[in-house]
């Protein structure tokens, strides 16, 4: 019997209890590595398993739960060693008693972002772990004690990929409810069933007490079998063991059997007492038959969207027609990408659309590279937006919680290439209403669409719940009857195939006047019409605002809780005024002037400064006469100790909205834009603190360069591969760390040995002008205005 | 922040105190300890578990110490997660929260100090003492956080390059002697901020004892 089969069996099944707790009892030293002992001590572990199967559990864990290679590299085994002895002594111990499940923890480094680790390294590191256990002969994998679901998944892709071995995963969750990283029971439910686990649940940290409401969260939004495996109670506070006998944690932890668990077993603390009360319990009761209903959701690492009422897709992430986007694409800014994100969420959008596709970049990298990001600094679901099914696999891939894809349609032929992988990484998708004949005039046709969409992806085991329809809004200047059909369209597929829909909807005003209004009001209409996921600018108040009305009126914002919350305080306009002169304010004498704004850090009134000024004079010439005059006293009053850092960076961030004016200015008349030089900028490999570096490129940028910002724990090659590519006369390298010194040491090296003909400024706390030389840097910039300092020197020359 | 108190003018006051607050609601304060019999060796300070501290410094640092207690402390991802956030939207705010978190480490540590001084009634304790504190590498962080089984029980790790992550996070020894010690006190000679402290080449220092 394997474990589908013992799952389907609808029993309680056992796994066994601690291993840890039983090593030390055996006498396994402190400090020592535990994994080990299947290689210098077979006969405990032989002991172990026979004690955990007399006491009657179905299936024992391996101890292997830190056989990872960046545990055991200063031990002197191999992985492979270390997994083969395990699993070889569980299977002997076994004899047909039982399964043999390969255990798998976490690798004790955390995964960008918290931690350097990368994702696609992380994936190897568990594939080696399951490659050995799969040839050993395991029965099973078990991914236990994660708490960061970007770690689980990467377990969980490394066994689907290398094995066909069935898969448990087990999170661990603080009494919050949450796991150290933030990650909810819901997020580890919705990603994990979606990628294809048998089985999940909860062990470590909490005892069986704890359990009932977290498998209650559980069970409301995955229908997989549930995993239990405390430990045996809350640990003393004087480390001398756990709160709860054996007979409490076997009866506290049967019970759950009543709420639909399915599995169980003991973590730190347990012995093969505990398992036997444990069995003893179950005997006497039943799992129980609970009918779970999943609704459709998307989720992030940290927090489910259930599409549940209206949920606003933000649409700002995407380069079409967007100057600003397009500029940052070919840059590789992502911090612009990140500041749309953040003002999105708040301005109410629950899920960011995600598109970085230009013709002159490459838009898988890009891709990646914004969804880390953007998942570093929101928990807000996205919606991984590409034409490409390449690029739509390596977001996918990267991406931590159920993600939506956007899009296929109902040609087969891109259709094939893209439900696979929403089937594997367990997304949802968004279907569109055309096909190789384009968009069907009648909204009939587009229902039959639909219907097609629909039967593919249940044939690639796709549920229905996870596609959405977009019924495509056509433009209503050149197709006057375009929104009926849509609309009727879009009421069908809801109502006669009961899908989710999509819809972006600024689309429907293209060559209108007054396009706001007609947004709104058909974004109303398509919502009244049965609208779930409208794609749209929720920075724009009315798009927002008309969303919030439906719900007050649909009764879905209950006592109009979320209504008041937005517009309680607020003043609401509604008169249009119609006109073709500009309103110039009357210039009153208390307004400052660009230079006295910028010192005194005041963006508006720097925005406002700059404004008038161009009315009467050129952007270089309030750029070079006023602006970069202006930064340079307050670096001076920063050097003299008469401003310090946090007027700094005010002062540079007034610039900045000052800069932002004459940009949009400049890209409006069609003029170049201000560019000054060059400069690449990251902190080093191994490194993550980028503060510094951070403040230095606000810095920079407000003297007009162009920075080209690399993040931080950023390989030496990616440095090279920059300053070759954007052709940049000067890098700065940040480390804060005398460890990752070294690293930068490489970086310049790599530099000079490419013969870039760059100079290389570096700054961080621990180094200093001499150590700056000695690594071969041309310059030691002490803070940021320093650095400011020397890019003004090298670009001078 | 490198500003002086009577220099910070009320707005920045005013962001200081809100930095502060959203740090106070996103952190999670995690700590862990172990007491370790310790031995005076040839090359460092050994741990009853065998594992050798090494350094000349650490072995002055202890003297007359006859054990050891091991701690770490985090404020937890969620306060790195705020950072990042902080510096997508607002340097000035990102700059603030950093400067708070690190004050609030430190905090939380003494906090901790002062616990397990607690635990001691009558010894006598050198200042708490940290990797990279003068020849203690950092590169014992990952061998200290496993006694502690820092990664499971606070989601603590140490990445490749012995940074600690979560960042605000500290390791730290704290000796203990039935005797009284010399090293009670802090002094900027044995700070591994050394030259490039900005309260020293400032001329003063930064005050902690």
């Amino acid at each position: 019997m394997d474990l589908r089969e013992l799952l389907a069996s609808d029993q309680p099944i056992l796994l066994d209890g601690a291993m840890g707790t039983m090593l030390q009892a055996k006498g396994l030293p402190t400090g020592a590595t535990p994994e080990l002992v299947a290689l210098e001590h077979p006969q405990w572990l032989l002991d172990i398993h026979k004690a955990y199967l007399d006491a009657g559990s179905h299936i024992v864990y391996t101890n292997t739960f830190g056989a990872n290679r960046e545990k055991l590299c200063h031990c002197g085994a191999t992985v492979e060693e270390v997994v083969h002895a395990a699993v070889t002594l569980a299977k002997q111990a076994v004899q047909g008693r039982g399964l043999v499940a390969l255990d798998i923890g976490p690798i004790g480094q955390l995964l960008q972002p918290t931690g350097t680790l990368e994702f696609e390294e992380a994936v190897e590191i568990f594939a080696q772990v399951v490659r050995a256990g799969a040839a050993a002969g395991a029965d099973l994998a078990v991914i236990e004690t994660m708490t960061d679901l970007q770690e689980a998944r990467a377990a969980l892709l490394a066994v689907k990929e290398n094995s066909d071995l069935p898969v448990m995963v087990t999170m661990t969750y603080e009494a919050t409810g949450r796991t150290f990283l933030g990650c909810r029971p819901a997020c580890a439910a919705l990603t994990l069933e979606g990628m294809g686990a048998d089985a999940i649940g909860i062990n470590c940290s909490l005892g069986p007490r704890e359990m009932p409401p977290l498998v209650e969260e559980l069970l409301a939004w995955t229908t997989l079998p549930l995993v239990l495996k405390p430990n045996a109670g809350l640990p003393h506070p004087d480390g001398s063991g756990y709160d709860i006998t054996p007979e409490e944690f076997a009866r506290s932890l049967a019970s759950c059997a009543q709420l639909g668990v399915q599995v169980f077993g003991g973590c730190c603390g347990t012995t093969p007492e505990y398992i036997e009360l444990l069995r003893q319990a179950l005997a006497q009761t039943q799992v129980k038959h609970v009918v779970r209903q999943v609704p459709p959701a998307v989720c992030s690492a940290t927090k489910v969207v259930p599409i549940d009422r209206v949920r606003v897709i933000g649409e700002r992430i995407n380069p079409t027609g967007k100057k600003r986007m397009k500029e940052a694409l070919r840059h590789g800014d992502v911090d612009y990408m990140l500041g749309q994100a953040l003002e999105q969420v708040d301005a109410g959008a629950d899920i960011l659309d995600v598109n970085v596709g230009l013709p002159d970049i490459e838009e898988g990298k890009m891709m990646v590279a914004a969804v880390k990001a953007i998942q570093g600094v929101t928990d807000a679901p996205l919606q991984l937006d590409s034409t490409d099914p390449e690029v739509l696999a390596k977001a996918l891939r990267i991406y931590c919680g159920k993600a939506i894809v956007n899009s296929v349609n109902g040609e087969d032929a891109t259709s094939c290439r893209i439900f696979p992988l929403v089937k594997k990484y367990g997304a949802s998708v968004v279907g569109l209403t055309l096909d190789e004949r384009g968009i069907p005039q009648s909204a009939q046709q587009r229902v039959d669409i639909a219907r097609h969409i629909l039967a593919k992806a249940q044939e690639y085991g796709i549920q229905k719940k996870n596609v959405y329809i977009d019924c495509l809004t056509l433009t209503v200047s050149a197709e006057p009857t375009g929104a009926v059909q849509t609309l009727t369209a879009l009421k069908q597929v809801k109502e006669e195939l009961g899908l989710k829909t999509v819809l972006g909807v600024s689309n429907i005003s293209f060559g209108l006047p007054a396009r706001g209004l007609v947004n709104q009001n058909f974004l109303t209409m398509a919502m009244a019409a049965g609208l779930d996921l409208p794609i749209i600018n929720p920075n724009l108040d009315a798009m927002m605002a008309a969303v919030r009305c439906f719900h007050l009126l649909t009764t879905v914002d209950k006592n109009a809780v979320d209504f008041i919350a937005a517009y309680g305080n607020a003043t609401v306009s509604t008169s249009i005024t119609s006109s073709t002169s500009t309103v110039i304010s009357a210039q009153s004498s208390d307004i400052r002037t660009l230079e006295e704004a910028v010192q005194a850090g005041l963006k508006a009134e720097a925005a406002a400064a700059t404004k008038t000024l161009l009315e009467q004079c050129e952007p270089m010439e309030i750029v070079n006469e006023k602006l970069i005059p202006a930064l340079d006293r307050v670096g001076n009053d920063f050097e003299q100790n008469k401003v310090f850092l946090p007027q700094l960076i005010q002062s540079a961030g007034a610039a900045q909205a000052a800069f932002d004016v004459i940009r949009q200015h400049m890209s409006g008349s069609g003029q170049t834009q201000v560019h000054r030089g060059t400069i690449v900028v990251a902190t080093v490999k191994g490194d993550i603190h980028d503060i510094g570096k951070n403040i230095v490129k606000v810095l920079l940028e407000n003297y007009g360069y162009t920075v080209i910002d690399l993040g931080r724990d950023v390989d030496p090659q990616k440095v090279v591969e920059a300053v070759r590519q954007h052709q940049a006369p000067l890098v700065g390298l940040s480390a804060l760390m005398t460890t990752t010194v070294k690293s930068m040491e490489e970086t310049i090296a790599q530099l000079r040995n490419a013969g870039l003909p760059c100079k290389v400024m570096v700054g961080g706390a621990v180094l200093t002008p001499e150590y700056a030389q000695q690594i071969g840097a041309d310059f030691y910039a002490k803070d940021a205005k320093d650095s400011a300092d020397i890019a003004k020197r090298v670009f001078a020359q | 922040m490198g500003c002086p108190p009577d220099q910070a003018d009320e707005t920045l006051k005013n962001t200081v105190g809100q930095c502060a607050s959203l740090l106070l609601k996103a952190a999670r304060p995690r700590w862990a300890f172990r007491a370790f019999p310790i031995s005076h060796q040839e090359g460092g300070i050994g741990l009853s578990g065998g594992l050798l501290l090494p350094g000349k410094d650490i072995s002055s640092h202890l003297e007359g110490c006859d054990q050891v207690v091991l701690f770490c402390a985090t404020l937890s991802a969620q306060v790195d997660q705020l950072i990042r956030q902080a510096e997508s939207r607002d340097m000035l705010q990102a700059l603030c929260l950093d400067c708070c978190a690190t004050a609030a480490v430190e905090q939380l540590c003494d906090q901790v100090e002062e616990y397990i001084h607690g635990q001691y009634p009558n010894c006598y304790f050198p200042f708490r003492y940290s990797p990279g504190y003068g020849d203690l590498p950092l590169s014992v962080q990952g061998s200290l956080l496993s006694l502690l089984d820092a990664p499971r029980k606070l989601g603590l790790c140490s990445s490749s390059s012995y940074i600690l992550t979560p960042r605000k996070s500290v390791t730290a020894l704290i000796g203990v002697s039935s005797t009284p010690v010399s090293s009670s006190k802090r002094s900027c000679v044995s700070c591994p901020a050394g030259d490039h402290c900005q309260y020293r080449k400032a001329g003063g220092h930064c005050g902690s004892a």
